[in-house]
């Protein structure tokens, strides 16, 4: 993974970004400026740019106090493969515009793909129709905070190579070889094996004079190895651990994936024979590849702001972490070890951009603060004001987003990374503090409640530690606790040297449901007397 | 869902028309020049409204056209998919996965699209949802929002509707062409100190089967009734699973009856030695399980993603597995005919009322709903999830007092071995997100030694 063998000034400033007030909270780290522009971001084109202006006045003329349209383009390629075939090659592209219009106090948003002059000014009208006709049977009384204007905005996504650049046979020849080294191993039947590429080009422009075009490029590998035991009794598998990126193509050549394919098949293979897990409590020290997953769903979700105020009460949930003012600055997790940076900023996490689909620049601050809750994340401009008096976070954070064109902007969590020890402690010694425990690497099975009290989560790989080593494997490894606890159990983490992140393309949310990609960094974890439950 | 149902209707309102669509799916395989092409376009709208903190927070719409066009030379293909929709960039599709496919390698499980067929005649389009407007969104919701302030307490919902049509065409001459709307109301109550929470909804494909005035008062009697709850250990239970939970749980076992996971040793109808659970009795007597594209208000279209007819299938039948899906290429490989993998899934009941199968109960739990649901291990079809808005104990035939959610571990084969007694089968909204989906029609199920594992304190 590239987050290995980063010196502490370069960690600083791929997590850091500049000029955020609240970072001031960060204090194991100082705040340097932002990693310089590695490509030349796109302005937007001159006929998109028109079509949003047309749109935003269309709106304003039907009656809308605010509006912001979004002007997208959404390329997906994806490549997979089975064994020594192809199973399936495609690309896909959408386009098309969406408006979201206040008028009084209440939404409305409509979507079309004709992005014509008469499609978007009809997209427009509908938007502030839609908004009025809330507005005069349930009205709302949303007020938005204000935000800087940003007449000219440009980003990119750092990259070295573009994924829409590099051949399909050029792909293909690297899924195969990971194939070919996975099925080299005696008792390997299947393997899969894809990567898939996004390119995203999204204009962005406000009715208070932001117009910001962004192209947000990200790559996503997997392998899946599966071992079937001679007799048919049993099969296991192996996915590997292969975390999805805000990167160019560099990211998939960079993680080796045939000599990480021969090792996920000798360990699908070892799983047949494991031995079962005895249940019961068992310290755990806990990869990055399976860590990032827990922190997704136990800290990152219960720190979202608008499940604390009730946003998303009818499905994703609320949260153990309310109400704010019972919470905020006053709830201790996970004691002076934990730090928790909400970003998206941080090189390679695949929520990282330049501003938000309100035009809020993208920023960096603690959400979790040596053990103390300090802020929620997520917020927007309509919800900023029920939290600033109660959080150093005074201003919207810039983390409004939709899927795409189609889906209307909403409150989707940043990266949310766990900081690493400051002294440069190894693995090896996390693993040397430990007597009788389970080391697991990447994720498995994962289920967590609707305020992020009760998860369990399995994994991929699981080996028992005795005395301080690892030892045999071991199988059928679940783990269930209670958030609070689980985290103030937390003994123990690795420095810089063991950060690494994970994350996902496909973290669904809301009503109708979106997707976003995300990613969580962290250190190798050690935690105390967790309960274990064995699965089969 | 006790209001008679309207009539479905084949000329939809909103997305193309059959015309329409047949000229679309001309123009593109105009520009063809594979050996193989396949077209396949979805249109429509989707329109949504949420509620929150007892206000409307969103509402929208979206109108789209998506078109895929897949290639093939010789065994070697790719797809593309578009949703732009001039001359053009339709070309330009057509040209991309032909190219993509010349650089592909080749796919030998790859089996050409059939020719033109025969499909059974299913009207799944009902105006009553089509023309449903945002204003009466907003009024359903407003009625809702008043009740919940009435009683000082908090609600959320999410009304979410689809109407549209699809359409396959392939190079071979096939046609075929599917209209259908899709609508799904939930409601969750919540006490203003978040101390008890209540859900319920509804799903149907036509908008006056939605009981928007019973799906608030009965997400408010919940919510007033799970007030107060105590702890209970963990253990098996008795369980009365309302029809909401049977149809999240059982929509998890939709993908297991397929015929090559089965045949090569990775799927709980496997076979120890090899081969399949085929014919054999696996599950209680009065479970039957089917998918029929044709069921009134779960109408699903009556053709696959390639053309290929969807009939009403058999998969379990008074508890004897009867069919497992085989893809084409499968079926060839195994010298059998194609069978679609399960469209809907509609599952056997009996005769008793919810009360009914609550007063059978010596002492058990009563489940609403469930979240969370991620599979354990495939080949026990074990899953893993947890109760929510809505779990009580069950005394000597009666509700006794509300109890803590659950984290559940549980075999879904034990759970259709265990089954002791059947409710009435309705269409229930099972998808976690409660967005309007395939349709699931299942009964209330009283089920013996359900694996309540773990004690959640989630509310």
């Amino acid at each position: 993974m590239d987050h290995q063998n980063l010196d502490r000034r370069e960690f600083v400033r791929i997590v850091g970004s500049a000029g955020v007030a609240a970072a001031a909270g960060l204090s194991r780290f100082e705040i340097l400026e932002a990693a310089p522009q590695a490509n030349v971001a796109p302005g937007p084109d001159a006929a998109e740019r028109d079509l949003a202006l047309l749109a935003l006045d269309a709106a304003r003329s039907a009656g809308a106090n605010y509006a912001d349209v979004r002007i997208s383009r959404h390329n997906f390629e994806s490549l997979s493969t089975r064994e020594r075939q192809i199973t399936g090659v495609s690309k896909s592209e959408s386009y098309g515009i969406g408006v979201r219009a206040l008028v009084g106090g209440s939404w409305g948003f409509a979507a079309t793909r004709d992005v014509s002059r008469d499609g978007v000014v009809r997209a427009a009208r509908e938007a502030a129709s839609i908004a009025a006709a809330n507005d005069r049977v349930a009205p709302n009384k949303i007020v938005l905070a204000p935000v800087p204007k940003v007449p000219d905005g440009r980003w990119i996504t750092p990259h070295r190579v573009d994924p829409f650049t590099v051949p399909l046979e050029t792909k293909a020849e690297l899924l195969f070889r990971t194939n070919d080294e996975a099925l080299k191993v005696k008792g390997v039947r299947f393997v899969t094996s894809s990567v898939s590429s996004v390119k995203e080009s999204r204009l962005v422009a406000t009715s208070e004079g932001s117009v910001i075009q962004q192209t947000f490029i990200r790559v996503s590998p997997e392998v899946t190895v599966t071992a079937v035991a001679a007799d048919n009794s049993d099969s296991q598998t192996r996915s590997g651990a292969t975390a999805p990126s805000g990167s160019g193509w560099e990211y998939v050549t960079g993680l080796t994936l045939p000599e990480s394919a021969s090792r996920y098949a000798n360990e699908a293979v070892m799983k047949l024979s494991a031995t079962p897990v005895d249940a019961g409590v068992w310290d755990l020290v806990l990869h990055p590849s399976h860590l990032w997953l827990t922190i997704h769903e136990s800290i990152a979700h219960p720190t979202e702001l608008d499940r604390a105020l009730g946003y998303e009460a009818n499905y994703a949930g609320t949260t153990f972490l309310a109400p704010p003012e019972k919470v905020l600055g006053k709830f201790k997790l996970g004691g002076d070890l934990m730090t928790f940076v909400a970003n998206r900023t941080e090189s390679g996490g695949c929520a990282t951009v330049g501003w938000d689909d309100e035009g809020i620049a993208a920023s960096s601050y603690p959400i979790v603060d040596k053990g103390l809750f300090v802020s929620y994340q997520s917020a927007t401009r309509e919800m900023i004001d029920w939290v600033a008096p109660l959080s150093k976070l005074k201003t919207a954070p810039g983390h409004s987003y939709g899927q795409d064109w189609s889906s209307i902007p909403f409150p989707r969590m940043p990266n949310v990374s766990l900081m690493p020890a400051a002294r440069n402690i190894s693995e090896e010694e996390v693993i040397a503090a430990t007597r009788r425990g389970i080391y697991i690497e990447g994720d498995g099975s994962y289920s967590i409640d609707q305020q992020r009290y009760n998860f369990q989560f399995g994994g991929q790989t699981f080996w028992e530690i005795r005395d301080g080593k690892k030892t045999r494997m071991l199988r059928d490894v679940a783990y269930v606790a209670r958030t609070p606890d689980f985290w103030n159990s937390m003994a123990m983490i690795g420095g810089r040297q063991t950060y690494q992140m994970g994350g996902s393309f496909s973290d669904a949310k809301g009503q109708p449901g979106q997707l976003s990609s995300v990613s969580h960094g962290c250190p190798v974890a050690l935690f105390r007397n967790v309960n274990v439950l064995r699965t089969a | 869902m006790s209001n008679s149902l309207q009539t479905a209707q084949s000329t939809p309102t909103k997305g193309l028309s059959r015309d329409e669509m047949k000229a679309l799916c001309d123009r593109i395989l105009s520009f063809a020049k594979a050996d193989h092409t396949r077209v396949n376009v979805d249109s429509g709208v989707r329109g949504f409204t949420r509620t929150a903190m007892n206000r409307v927070t969103t509402a929208g719409s979206t109108n789209d056209v998506s078109i895929r066009v897949t290639s093939a030379f010789g065994k070697r293909v790719a797809s593309v998919d578009t949703n732009r929709i001039d001359p053009a960039s339709l070309e330009r599709a057509v040209k991309d996965a032909e190219a993509l496919a010349r650089l592909s390698p080749e796919n030998p499980e790859f089996i050409p699209d059939p020719g033109p067929q025969t499909y059974a005649s299913v009207s799944g389009y009902y105006s009553s949802t089509g023309d449903l407007t945002t204003e009466d969104r907003a009024r359903s919701a407003s009625l809702v929002l008043k009740a919940a302030e009435a009683s000082k307490t908090i609600a959320a919902g999410f009304i979410d509707m689809f109407a549209g049509s699809e359409a396959v065409a392939n190079s071979s001459g096939l046609f075929a062409y599917h209209a259908s709307t899709g609508v799904a109301s939930t409601l969750t109550v919540r006490t203003t100190d978040g101390s008890s929470s209540g859900w319920a909804g509804d799903e149907g494909a036509d908008w006056t089967t939605i009981e928007s005035d019973r799906i608030a008062q009965d997400a408010l009697r919940k919510c007033e009734a799970w007030r107060g709850k105590t702890a209970l250990d963990p253990g098996k239970y008795e369980v009365v699973l309302e029809p909401t939970a049977v149809g999240m749980l059982m929509s998890r076992m939709m993908g297991a009856f397929d015929a090559r996971s089965a045949e090569e040793g990775r799927s709980y109808f496997s076979k120890k030695g090899g081969g399949t659970l085929l014919g054999e009795k696996l599950f209680d007597e009065r479970v039957t399980i089917v998918s029929d594209p044709g069921f009134a208000n779960g109408e699903v279209s009556p053709f696959t993603g390639a053309g290929d007819p969807v009939q009403r299938d058999v998969w379990v039948e008074n508890g004897v597995m009867k069919n497992l899906s085989y893809s084409r290429f499968w079926a060839s490989r195994k010298g059998v005919p194609p069978k679609p993998s399960m469209s809907n899934f509609i599952m056997s009941g009996g005769d008793a009322s919810l009360d009914d199968l609550i007063k059978s109960v010596n002492r058990g739990v009563l489940i609403t709903r469930f979240w969370y649901i991620r599979g354990l291990n495939p080949r026990m079809l074990a899953q893993t999830g947890l109760t929510r808005d809505g779990t009580f104990l069950i005394e000597n035939g009666r509700i006794s007092r509300p109890v803590t959610n659950f984290r559940f571990n549980q075999s879904l084969a034990e759970l259709l071995q265990n089954v002791q007694m059947m409710g009435r089968p309705t269409r229930v909204c099972a998808g976690e997100n409660s967005s309007a989906g395939t349709p699931v029609i299942v009964p209330a199920l009283k089920v013996r030694d359900f694996n309540l594992a773990s004690v959640s304190d989630a509310i």
